[in-house]
C-alpha cells in the first residue's frame, strides 16, 4: 500500500512538467531543494533529538558556494557545485558541531541561532567579498556538462533542471533512508531517546551526534545550492534565522516522526504560502496560527494525523467495522 | 488600511462603474480595431510587511489613484486597467511573485520594486519572461555600477546616490564653513554608497573638508542614544544622513533631548520620506531636507498634483510622500506607452513594442514631466530644501525649495563611472 502511494507520489512529480502550467512547475523547484534540506534536519532532530535553530546558516553556504562557483570563478558545471558545496560545509560545520553537540534542548538551539546569525552577519558586513545586502548572481549552471544556455530560461527551469532536482532529491533520499536505516541511525535514536543508556552501551554519544550534524549540514549546503540557480540571486535573507525558523516549521507541519513528513510539510508550506500571499497581506498571521494549531493539536504534523487514521481505520477494519 | 486583492479589485472596478455613471461626459470604454476586450492586467509589487510598509503603501495608493481616473476615462486604448496586487519581499520570494503575474495571472507589465537586492533580483528574470517590468524605486546597481547596461524589459529607478549628491550640493550652498563632517547610514550599501557620494560631491566644493566619524546602524534600529553620543564627541560641522524610513523621526526625536542641532548642522538627503512624522517640536529649523520626486506643499506644483494631495489627505488623513508619484509614473508611463506603440503597430502593441516606446517617454506625473532615459533609466526633479516651522502643519515643511533635476545630479548614462563623472562635473558652475 506504502509502495502503491510512494509510485503514484513519484509519476505525478515525473509527469507534473507536462500537465501543470510553467509556474506551478517552477513553484516545485524550491521544494525539491527544501526537501534535501529537512531530510537532513530531520536527521538531526527527528532522528538524533537536537533542534538546530541556525541551519540556514548552511542553507546559505551552500547558495553562497553556487554563486562564488559560478560568478566569481567560472565553474559552471552543477555536479562540482553541488560536491563544493557539501564540502564547504562539511569544513564550516565540523568545528561548529564539535562545539555545539556538547550541549543539548536549549543550549544547542541558542549556540546554533547564534553560529547562524555570525555567518550573517558575515553576509551582511563584507560586502566587497560577499556583495552585502544585495547578494550575488547565480549564473546558469551546466547539468551533466551540457550548457543549456541557449534554452529560454524557464524552459530551462522547467524541464532539464527540474528532473536535475529530482534526480538530486530521490538520491539524498535514498541516502538518508539507507542512513537512517543503518546501525548508525539506530545509534542516534538511542541517543535520542536515552544518551545516558545509549553511552553505556558503548555508543559514543558526542561522537554520533557530531556525524549527524556535520552530515544534515551537508544536505542543507546541497539544497541552498540548488535554491541559487531558481532564484538567480542569493543574498543574506537566506542566512537569516528567519529563515532557519521557516525550514522548522515545515518539519514541525510535515510531522518529524515520519521520515517523508518534512517533504510534505516544505509541499504544503510552499503552496500554502503562494495561496495565502496573493490573498491576504496578514499572510504571516495565518502561518503563526497554523504553527500554534498544529503545537496544540497536531503534535505529529499532517503525517502524524494520517498515520493516526491509518491506524484507526486499521483498527477498525480487523474489528469488522466499516471503513471511513 | 491594508485591503486585500478581492477587495482591491473590487474597489478599483467600482470606481470605474461608479464613475462611468456619476460622470455621463466622460468618455466611456470604446472597442477600438485590434484591441481585445478584456481588460489590461496591471501587476504590482509593493512591499507590505517591515520598516518598508508605508513607502510600499504609498506607492499603491499612487497606483490606485491612476486606475481610478484612466478607467473613469476609459482605460488604455478603450482597455480597462485591472490591478493585481503581489507583495514584494525577499529576492527570492519576490521572483516567485513576480514569475507568477507573468506566467499564472499572466499580466501585461508589472510595476514595482523598492529594494535594490529585489532589483538586482528582478531585472534578469524580466528579461528571460519577456516582461515588461517598470520599477518604482530598485536600480539593478550593485554598489554604484550598473549591472545590467543594456535591459531589453526592465525599467529602473534613478541612481542610488542621487539624493546625497542633491544633499552635498545644498550643504556646499546654505552652509559655508563646514569643515568636519559625521555620516550616521542604515549598514547597507544604499547607506554606504550615499556617503561616500555625499563626501565626493562635497570635496569637490570644499576639497579640505574632513570626515571625523562614520556610523553604520542596522535599518530598523530604534536606539540611536549610543550613537548621538559618539557624534557629540567627535564634534562635527555637520550630520549627514540617508535615512528614509522611521528612523528618521526617532533619530531626530533623540537628538533633539540633546540638543545636538544647536551645535551642528544637518543634511538628511532622504527624511521626506517620512515627512508629517517630522513634527515641529523635535525637529529643527536650518537642515537640509529632501523629499525625493515630489514634495507635497510645493508652490509650484501642478493642478495634477494640487489635486492628488487633496484627494489623498481627504481619503487617507495624511499628506502623500514621493512613492505615490513613482507609482503613479510608472503606470502613467505605460499607458502612454501603448498608445504611442499603437499609432504606429495599429493593433494592441506587443511587449517589446512598448518597451521600445517607452525608450525616451515623457509624461506628467504628480511632480511634473518625468521621463524614462534611452537606457530605461527614470529622469525627474528631486526637491530637497531647508527645513523651517512657518507653516500651517505641525510638522516641518521646507522653503526655499531647490529644485535639482537628474540631468544635472545623475551621472548621464549606465556606462559613466559615478567619480570620474563627479570630479568632472561639480562644482556646477551655477
Amino acid at each position: 500500500m506504502r509502495r502503491a502511494g510512494l509510485a503514484l507520489v513519484v509519476a505525478l512529480i515525473l509527469a507534473m512538467p507536462f500537465v501543470a502550467g510553467d509556474y506551478y512547475v517552477t513553484l516545485m523547484l524550491p521544494f525539491f531543494a527544501y526537501s534535501v534540506i529537512l531530510l537532513g534536519l530531520n536527521l538531526l532532530f527527528g532522528y538524533t533529538g537536537l533542534l538546530s535553530f541556525g541551519h540556514a546558516l548552511f542553507i546559505g553556504v551552500g547558495a553562497y558556494a553556487a554563486a562564488f562557483l559560478t560568478s566569481k570563478f567560472g565553474v559552471m558545471h552543477l555536479e562540482a557545485i553541488l560536491l563544493a558545496a557539501a564540502g564547504a560545509a562539511v569544513l564550516i560545520a565540523a568545528p561548529i558541531g564539535g562545539l555545539c553537540v556538547r550541549y543539548v534542548k536549549i543550549y544547542f538551539a541558542m549556540l546554533t541561532l547564534a553560529f547562524g546569525m555570525l555567518f550573517h552577519s558575515f553576509l551582511l558586513k563584507f560586502y566587497f567579498v560577499t556583495g552585502g545586502d544585495e547578494g550575488m548572481r547565480v549564473l546558469q549552471p551546466f547539468l551533466l556538462g551540457f550548457d543549456l544556455s541557449q534554452i529560454p530560461k524557464v524552459r530551462f527551469l522547467t524541464r532539464p533542471f527540474y528532473y536535475y532536482s529530482v534526480v538530486v532529491l530521490a538520491v539524498a533520499t535514498f541516502v538518508m533512508w539507507r542512513i537512517v536505516s543503518s546501525p548508525f541511525g539506530l545509534c542516534l535514536r538511542a541517543i535520542r531517546d536515552n544518551p545516558d543508556k545509549a553511552q553505556s552501551l558503548g555508543v559514543s554519544v558526542k561522537r554520533y551526534r557530531w556525524y549527524a550534524f556535520v552530515i544534515s549540514a551537508a544536505y542543507a549546503a546541497v539544497g541552498g545550492a540548488l535554491l541559487g540557480p531558481t532564484t538567480g540571486q542569493v543574498d543574506p535573507n537566506l542566512a537569516y534565522w528567519t529563515h532557519s525558523g521557516n525550514i522548522v516549521f515545515m518539519m514541525l507541519l510535515g510531522g518529524f516522526a515520519n521520515f517523508f513528513g518534512p517533504l510534505v510539510g516544505a509541499l504544503v508550506f510552499i503552496f500554502l504560502q503562494d495561496t495565502v500571499m496573493s490573498i491576504v497581506p496578514y499572510w504571516r498571521l495565518v502561518f503563526g496560527a497554523i504553527l500554534a494549531l498544529i503545537v496544540i493539536a497536531a503534535p505529529g504534523g499532517l503525517m502524524g494525523l494520517l498515520d493516526r487514521r491509518a491506524v484507526s481505520w486499521g483498527e477498525k477494519s480487523r474489528q469488522g467495522g466499516a471503513p471511513p | 488600511m491594508e485591503t486585500n486583492r478581492r477587495d482591491f479589485l473590487k474597489g478599483i472596478g467600482a470606481a470605474a462603474t461608479g464613475g462611468a455613471l456619476g460622470f455621463p461626459a466622460v468618455v466611456r470604454a470604446q472597442t477600438r480595431k485590434g484591441i481585445p476586450a478584456e481588460p489590461v492586467k496591471i501587476g504590482l509589487l509593493a512591499i507590505r510587511a517591515g520598516v518598508a510598509a508605508p513607502v510600499g503603501a504609498a506607492g499603491q495608493r499612487g497606483v490606485e489613484w491612476w486606475a481610478e481616473r484612466v478607467n473613469k476615462a476609459g482605460g488604455i486604448l478603450g482597455r480597462k486597467a485591472e490591478l493585481v496586487l503581489e507583495e514584494e519581499s525577499s529576492p527570492k520570494d519576490t521572483v516567485e511573485r513576480f514569475r507568477k503575474l507573468a506566467l499564472q495571472t499572466k499580466v501585461d507589465v508589472i510595476v514595482g520594486g523598492i529594494s535594490t537586492a529585489v532589483g538586482l533580483a528582478l531585472g534578469p528574470v524580466a528579461e528571460e519572461l519577456a516582461m515588461l517590468w517598470l520599477s518604482w524605486d530598485a536600480t539593478t546597481q550593485k554598489g554604484v555600477e550598473e549591472t545590467m547596461p543594456k535591459p531589453k524589459f526592465a525599467f529602473r529607478s534613478v541612481d542610488n546616490e542621487v539624493e546625497a549628491i542633491g544633499g552635498a550640493i545644498l550643504t556646499a550652498k546654505y552652509f559655508k564653513g563646514v569643515k568636519t563632517i559625521a555620516g550616521i547610514n542604515n549598514d547597507y550599501s544604499y547607506g554606504r554608497d550615499c556617503w561616500d557620494a555625499f563626501q565626493a560631491v562635497l570635496k569637490r566644493y570644499t576639497p579640505d573638508v574632513k570626515p571625523v566619524l562614520d556610523l553604520w546602524p542596522k535599518l530598523g534600529v530604534t536606539d540611536f542614544t549610543s550613537h548621538i553620543a559618539a557624534i557629540q564627541q567627535a564634534k562635527p560641522d555637520l550630520l549627514m544622513t540617508s535615512f528614509w524610513s522611521g528612523d528618521t523621526t526617532i533619530l531626530l526625536k533623540q537628538a533633539a533631548a540633546v540638543g545636538l542641532f544647536k551645535s551642528m548642522k544637518g543634511c538628511f538627503t532622504t527624511g521626506g520620506g517620512v515627512h508629517d512624522s517630522l513634527k515641529k517640536s523635535f525637529t529643527p529649523e536650518g537642515l537640509v531636507l529632501g523629499y525625493n520626486s515630489m514634495y507635497f506643499n510645493y508652490a509650484g506644483a501642478s493642478a495634477l498634483q494640487k489635486q492628488f494631495v487633496r484627494e489623498y489627505k481627504a481619503k487617507h488623513g495624511e499628506y502623500p510622500p514621493y512613492e505615490c508619484d513613482h507609482g503613479y509614473f510608472t503606470v502613467e508611463s505605460y499607458r502612454a506607452g501603448v498608445e504611442k506603440a499603437y499609432k504606429a503597430a495599429g493593433e494592441w502593441p506587443s511587449k517589446e513594442q512598448v518597451a521600445k516606446a517607452l525608450e525616451g517617454i515623457q509624461v506628467e506625473s504628480l511632480s511634473g514631466k518625468r521621463s524614462w532615459r534611452e537606457d530605461h533609466v527614470q529622469m525627474c526633479n528631486f526637491f530637497q530644501g531647508i527645513t523651517t516651522h512657518k507653516s500651517e502643519f505641525d510638522f516641518v515643511t521646507i522653503d526655499p525649495v531647490e529644485v535639482l533635476p537628474t540631468t544635472k545630479i545623475m551621472k548621464p548614462s549606465t556606462s559613466t563611472k559615478l567619480y570620474e563623472w563627479i570630479n568632472a562635473t561639480f562644482p556646477l558652475k551655477s
